[in-house]
């Protein structure tokens, strides 16, 4: 073996070295992870947490953005959540999306979401509903319930292309704010977030 | 040797063709028309090779939705090749306490060769009055 290509040899068994200790191998045992983060899995077959994150959070820098629920009469808004439409090739609950939107606009103190009123009568809380019901009852009185101000709805959609060996998917994040009053919608928004590769990954 | 020599030349030869080296140019306004309310930075470097590769132009706050700050950092790729970075914004109140929120999370970010992009976040609580933003290279 001449002298150039033993040093490299010994460059590279240094640098593989090196390498196994800087932590950015792949991991072989399970080990918690940041929820979201960068060390996650990317796969190209289904909608992954980072993708509701990274959605979720530009919905919501664009609505608290946008001004509309400044022009609200009376603060915190009440929201109801309405259709969300998963037009996907797979089986997603739309709450990944929707809860987090929720929990920054009750952390904004702009919008409280209610969760005795849903879509088709279906409530998120019936325990709530009925026990005011009971109370209003017992109290001789007709239930009063504060009707929304807004509702929330949207759409997933999802488009799939390939080239090769080489795959992409792009999701689509529809959202659209309505003012319950006059039935108009008075913020929209979409995100899409675009993968592409061969295959699954670990980290992005 | 002879074929490691003869590997590294065809890669140096096919590296500009794969389309790794993408500047841009840009065109905008002579005399801008905003009057952006630019914040005094403090920067703290521990990968002085990132600190090489990507540069903060400015920082710039405004109030939304009444009483919600949002901040727009503006990023500059220092040199001719595509860079992939992470950022992450983080929100602290007037005590310094962090306050959380979906808004803090790790975000992709492709920047062309010379590219300037600007990267913003609305804190979600009205008790945010800091913030940091984190770069660290991407995969």
């Amino acid at each position: 073996m001449n002298s150039p290509l033993r040093r490299f040899s010994v460059v590279s068994l240094l640098a593989a070295g090196l390498l196994s200790l800087s932590g950015c191998q792949t991991p072989r045992d399970a080990k918690y992870i940041e929820s979201g983060g960068a060390s996650t899995v990317v796969t190209l077959d289904q909608i992954n947490i980072q993708d509701w994150n990274r959605a979720a959070d530009a919905m919501v820098a664009s609505l608290l953005s946008s001004g509309v629920l400044e022009r609200v009469p009376e603060q915190p808004a009440v929201l109801a959540i309405s259709r969300i439409v998963n037009n996907t090739q797979q089986q997603v609950d739309t709450d990944s999306l929707t809860k987090k939107i929720r929990v920054a606009l009750n952390q904004s103190g702009k919008v409280i979401t209610t969760t005795t009123l849903g879509l088709g009568g279906k409530v998120e809380d019936p325990l709530a509903k009925e026990s005011a019901e009971m109370a209003a009852m017992m109290a001789g009185q007709k239930q009063v319930t504060r009707l929304p101000y807004y509702t929330l709805s949207g759409k997933l959609l999802e488009d799939r292309a390939q080239a090769g060996k080489v795959k992409q998917v792009t999701y689509t994040f529809q959202l659209s704010l309505t003012t319950v009053k006059d039935g108009l919608a008075v913020w929209e928004e979409e995100k899409q977030i675009t993968k592409q590769g061969t295959r699954s990954s670990v980290g992005w | 040797m002879k074929s490691f020599a003869l590997f590294a030349a065809t890669a140096a030869l096919l590296l500009p063709l794969t389309g790794c080296q993408t500047n841009v140019n840009t065109v905008s306004r002579a005399e801008p028309l905003a009057r952006p309310t630019l914040v005094n930075d403090k920067r703290v470097v521990t990968d002085r090779s990132l600190g090489e590769l990507i540069g903060v132009v400015s920082v710039n706050e405004t109030i939304v939705s009444g009483n919600l700050r949002k901040v727009q950092v503006t990023l500059e790729n220092l040199r001719d090749n595509n860079r992939e970075i992470r950022y992450r914004f983080e929100w602290f109140d007037q005590d310094g306490m962090a306050v959380g929120g979906v808004s803090e999370l790790w975000l992709p970010l492709v920047l062309a060769g010379r590219e300037t992009r600007s990267v913003s976040t609305v804190a979600t609580s009205p008790r945010a009055a800091d913030f940091t933003l984190k770069i660290v290279e991407g995969k």
